[in-house]
Order: structure tokens, then C-alpha cells, then sequence
């Protein structure tokens, strides 16, 4: 043995290399990626304030940006913010951990109605956090004309003057509806169907934004819009003259979840943050910065009856339906959508 | 010494740039390679196999009308900021020193903030309610309002704005360089300013001009931020495409073809622009 050689560097290393993730364990660390414009700043604070844990929050603008990052394994996140049906292919793809449902005392403060859905019957591994219909806003400023459903915004009068979300699943789905289509048993003949009517529809849009598709309304560079009902919620809380309209030919209803992927190294904080989500006051702060539909009952009833009374937040009827897992077809979709917009 | 052959020490002294250009370009481009032969699965993730299925559809009309599209837009690009950048570049090299400084340090300034948010700056000038439209309905408002904002002209304007300083800095080291004498001599000769541009300093500044001119084509015509932001993501340029595939798409292979392919037109753009380069002018 030669006792005069110090530590080998390469072992050295990899000793510091382990202790590594010991560190961050210690000082409490999360790594949160959820979708931009949906998790207010002062909520990921006070549970910072609270409990000590460092939020580390990443955003991304689709679905498909999430897994994509997330099965690219370029960052290891331990909470994840998928919509209901990439979460029920999570799940079947052993992409997803499941929970500790004791350590989450909130549970009950949930409807009846968010619980023990086609995704996650047992709600074995995900939690809601916000839900919301896509639907359609109209400037009643500028559109005269009644809009009641697809066919009535992707007309060549309002060319130039559409915004819609930049999401391939939902813009198929809406070609899908208008033809009378099942949106979710998708196969070569129904795309085939879809595919001249939405080649018409792209060519009308103005702008693609998922992230802030108010903003172009706001703005005045549009009129209508087909977004995400939080938007539209938050464009009607600004300004009464832009109304939400549930598509008569069919809705798309998503319940966002909250997660922990199969790799996640802090488990025990990613559980300890949902728990704080499901508390009223938490959820209700979040229902004032983004105005979707709150599962969370006990926060609905701190809510004032003006939030209540935001026909996108809350709509009355409607035909509303949740989008399912569609495997293989989800891959055509992506190339179907891609050829068009690149026709443009 | 030029035209020396490097011995051993300068062999050791180029191994940290060799490992590095192996390690990050070599290495990469060689993966990017393999996975544009591959297919992926309905999840997204990647199957390694040998197929050109991913280059055939490159082939198709569509992808074929957004490289030309691209091409255009970053030729367009680099022709503006070649025609703005040129002038604003010599007299700055031509300046007495202190004026110099000064102006040299205004073309840096907007490097002091992020680029993201000088687009959002050129989103708020743009837009249908924006300082632009403002004026222009002040002037006269049977004008207002242009569309002006997510259109070809916002990107190309984004696209111009963001790379023209690529182009003033290296034109502005080549005419620092001119010699003076040269350009009197020209004139003693009878040379008219007409004649010397063309004759003489257009010739000496070529290096720098092809310099600029490739900072200015290359990364306009992979850009993506900018067309997304300013052109609504609406006018698919290559770089969107690209960006797309891996983001959006999750066909890792076929943005890998994509990105196979650019690199190949940089490879063959870049030995046509030596070819062009008169001898002698290739060491600038």
C-alpha cells in the first residue's frame, strides 16, 4: 500500500460528484417545469417562505415540449404539469411515479367530479390542478356577425384577424368537431378528412401562441381567438366587449394535473407542494392570477361572485369532452400539422 | 511564418482547439447524422435504424419551398444590413478616434440587454396599437392603422435590427486596415471617387465584407425567435421548422435531416465564397 499517494483525483471527483445531490437534498430543492402562464409567482414564494424548499421552475408551451425535454432526460424535474390525456400516456408509458396519497391532506377539498377520471381512475398518480375548456373569443367590438362555433371564426372575412393556441392536438380536434368527427379514435381516414378543411383554417390565422394567446387580442392585432378559456377569462375581466363562446359543434375539456415523473429525485417536496396547492387560500391565488375552472371546492367558495360569474371560468352547458391518449395517431397528427403550416 | 509547416509544438499548442472542435462539432454533427438515418416511435423518443425516408421528404415541395423561403429571407437580410451596415462602417473607420470610440460603442449597446427583449421592443413598435401605428395616425390618419406586426416585413426588419452589427464590426476592422496612400494614389492617378470605390477600396474591404456577410447569412437563416415572435409564428422559416421538430413535432429524426441538410448548404456556400475571393484578398 502506498500511503504516500493522496486521493486519487478521479475518485475524488466522483465522491463529490455523489455527494452532490446530498447537498441539494439538504437545503431542500424542487424542480417544478409546468406551463407558462399558469403558476403565479407569489404562490411558488410563500411556499418558499414556508417550508424552506427552493422552487427551481422551468415553463413550457405544449404538451409536447414537456415530454419531449422530459424523455430527452435534459433535466431532471420532479413535478410535471401534463394535461389530462398526456398524462393517461405518461402513465401507460411508466413515465410517472405513483403518489403517496397520505401525505397529501388536501385531497379532499377536491369535487367530486375531478376525481376518478378516464386518465387516473384510482387517482393513483396524478392530482388536478386547474381545469378549462378551449373555446372561442370574439372582440363584439369589431365581429358584428353571431359566432356560435369553428366554421363561423375560420371564415376568409376574418382573414388575418384569428389567433389560436399553437397546439397540433387542438387544432386537429376543432377540424375533427366541425366535420362531426370523433376527436379521440383518430386513424388515416379522418385525418384524410380533416386535412383540406384545416389546410383552409391555417391559412387564416394571424398568429400561433400558446403562451399568451390574449395578448394579440388585447392588443388589437386580432379579433378573435380560439385559446385556452383562462385567457379568455382574463380578456373578459379586462374588457367586457370580448365574449367566450363553447363551440357548438363540440369543446375540448383538459384538467391539468400535477405529477411526479418516474425519475424525480425529490419526492418528499414534490408531495409537500402539492399539498400546499390544495389548500384553499393557495388555489384560490392562483384562480385570481389565472382564471380557469378551480377543481378545488373549498377555494371555489372563497372566490367572489364576480370570478364565479366569468362565463369563460364558469361556463353554463356546452358540449364538453376530454381529449383521450391516441398513441400512434398522436404522430401523425404532429406530421399532418407540420406539412400544413410549412405549406403556408 | 506563412507558408511554414507547423512543427511539434504548434501540433501541441492547437490540441485544445482540435479536442474541442472534435468533442463539440465533430462529435455532433456526426450524431445529428446518425439520427436523421433513424425513425422515431409514437412517444417521440428515437429508433436508431438506417433509413433515408427522413431526406426523401425533404424532397417534398412543401420543405423545399421553406429552404428557398429561408434562403431568401436571410439573403434579404444580409443584402440590407450589407447596404446600411457598409456606409455606417467606413466612416466610423474613418472618423477622428474619439468620435470613433464613441460610435463604436453605440453599435455594442444593444448587446448590454437581451435580445429577447429587444424584440418584445420591436413588438410594442409594431403592433396594430403601437408607437409606430401612433405616429402614423397622427401624420395622417386615413393611413392608420398598417399591419405592420407578424408579417414577412416585421421579421425581416427583427432579422436586420438583430444582425447588423455582425456586419459593421468586421467591414469596419477591414477599413480601419486601408491604407490611406493607396486610395491617394488611386486619385494622383486621376481617379474620380466613382472609380476608387469600385477599383480600389471595395477590393481591399472584401474580407471583411465576406467576414460580415457570413456572420449575417448563417445564423439568419437558422433563426427561429425572431420569426416566431415578430412573424406570429405563421411564415415557417427552416429554423422554425427545425425548431418544431424537436419541441413541437418530437420527430427528432426528421428535424436531424433538416439540420443534416443546412449543414451541407453552409459546407457548399462556404467553398463557393472561397472560390470567390480574389487571391492575395485571403488573409484579412
Amino acid at each position: 500500500m502506498k500511503f504516500k499517494t493522496p486521493i486519487l483525483p478521479g475518485r475524488l471527483a466522483a465522491l463529490l460528484l455523489a455527494l452532490l445531490p446530498l447537498a441539494a437534498r439538504a437545503a431542500g430543492e424542487l424542480n417544478l417545469f409546468g406551463w407558462s402562464e399558469y403558476v403565479p409567482q407569489p404562490v411558488l414564494d410563500g411556499f418558499t417562505r414556508e417550508t424552506g424548499i427552493k422552487v427551481n421552475f422551468e415553463t413550457y408551451s405544449s404538451n409536447e415540449e414537456m415530454l419531449a425535454k422530459l424523455v430527452a432526460g435534459g433535466g431532471r424535474y420532479d413535478l410535471v404539469q401534463p394535461s389530462d390525456y398526456t398524462a393517461e400516456a405518461m402513465i401507460r408509458r411508466k413515465l410517472l411515479q405513483p403518489l403517496d396519497r397520505a401525505r397529501l391532506t388536501g385531497l379532499g377539498n377536491l369535487a367530486p367530479a375531478f376525481n376518478g377520471r378516464a386518465h387516473d381512475p384510482e387517482g393513483r398518480y396524478t392530482v388536478p390542478y386547474m381545469s378549462g375548456s378551449v373555446g372561442i373569443v370574439v372582440n363584439t367590438e369589431k365581429v358584428k356577425v353571431p359566432v356560435r362555433g369553428y366554421r363561423d371564426v375560420f371564415q376568409a372575412a376574418f382573414r388575418d384577424r384569428i389567433v389560436v393556441v399553437n397546439d397540433s392536438r387542438e387544432l386537429v380536434s376543432w377540424a375533427l368537431y366541425a366535420l362531426g368527427l370523433p376527436v379521440n379514435t383518430i386513424d388515416a381516414a379522418s385525418l384524410a378528412r380533416a386535412r383540406p378543411l384545416l389546410a383552409e383554417w391555417i391559412k387564416l390565422v394571424k398568429v400561433f401562441d400558446s403562451d399568451s394567446p390574449k395578448t394579440a387580442l388585447l392588443n388589437g392585432d386580432v379579433d378573435l381567438g380560439v385559446v385556452w378559456s383562462g385567457e379568455a377569462a382574463i380578456l373578459w375581466r379586462e374588457n367586457r366587449k370580448f365574449q367566450y363562446v363553447l363551440p357548438a359543434e363540440g369543446a375540448h375539456q383538459f384538467v391539468d394535473v400535477l405529477a411526479i415523473p418516474a425519475g424525480a429525485r425529490n419526492v418528499t417536496e414534490a408531495h409537500r407542494f402539492i399539498d400546499y396547492i390544495l389548500r384553499p387560500e393557495v388555489s384560490r391565488q392562483i384562480s385570481a392570477a389565472f382564471p380557469y375552472t378551480n377543481p378545488n371546492l373549498a377555494a371555489r367558495r372563497l372566490l367572489t361572485p364576480d370570478e364565479l360569474a366569468n362565463p369563460a371560468s364558469y361556463p353554463k352547458g356546452g358540449k364538453l369532452e376530454s381529449f383521450r391518449d391516441i398513441g400512434r395517431a398522436a404522430a401523425d397528427i404532429d406530421r399532418l400539422v407540420t406539412d400544413l403550416k410549412s405549406a403556408k | 511564418m506563412p507558408g511554414a509547416r507547423p512543427g511539434a509544438l504548434a501540433w501541441l499548442l492547437l490540441t485544445p482547439l482540435l479536442a474541442w472542435l472534435a468533442l463539440f462539432v465533430v462529435l455532433p454533427a456526426l450524431l445529428l447524422l446518425g439520427c436523421s438515418l433513424g425513425e422515431r416511435d409514437e412517444f417521440g423518443q428515437v429508433l436508431w435504424g438506417f433509413s433515408l425516408e427522413n431526406y426523401a421528404r425533404l424532397l417534398d415541395p412543401v420543405y423545399l419551398g421553406i429552404f428557398l423561403r429561408s434562403l431568401g429571407f436571410a439573403a434579404l437580410t444580409t443584402a440590407l444590413c450589407l447596404l446600411i451596415g457598409y456606409p455606417v462602417a467606413y466612416h466610423l473607420a474613418r472618423a477622428a478616434p474619439r468620435v470613433r470610440e464613441l460610435l463604436l460603442l453605440l453599435v455594442m449597446v444593444p448587446f448590454w440587454t437581451s435580445f429577447l427583449v429587444r424584440t418584445y421592443a420591436w413588438m410594442a413598435i409594431l403592433r396594430e396599437e403601437g408607437l409606430l401605428n401612433a405616429l402614423v395616425a397622427w401624420l395622417q390618419p386615413a393611413w392608420a392603422p398598417l399591419g405592420l406586426l407578424y408579417t414577412p416585413a416585421a421579421v425581416v426588419t427583427g432579422l436586420v435590427y438583430s444582425y447588423l452589427p455582425f456586419l459593421i464590426l468586421p467591414v469596419y476592422a477591414s477599413v480601419e486596415k486601408l491604407d490611406g496612400a493607396l486610395i491617394e494614389a488611386a486619385h494622383d492617378l486621376g481617379a474620380g471617387p466613382w472609380r476608387v470605390f469600385p477599383a480600389v477600396i471595395l477590393p481591399l474591404t472584401l474580407p471583411g465584407i465576406a467576414a460580415g456577410v457570413t456572420l449575417v447569412f448563417v445564423p439568419a437563416v437558422a433563426m427561429f425567435a425572431v420569426t416566431d415572435l415578430l412573424g406570429g409564428a405563421r411564415v415557417p422559416l427552416l429554423g422554425n421548422v427545425i425548431q418544431n421538430q424537436f419541441l413541437q413535432a418530437r420527430d427528432w429524426p426528421f428535424g436531424a435531416a433538416l439540420g443534416v441538410a443546412l449543414l451541407a448548404l453552409f459546407l457548399v456556400s462556404q467553398l463557393g465564397l472561397r472560390a470567390l475571393r480574389p487571391r492575395g484578398a485571403l488573409r484579412g
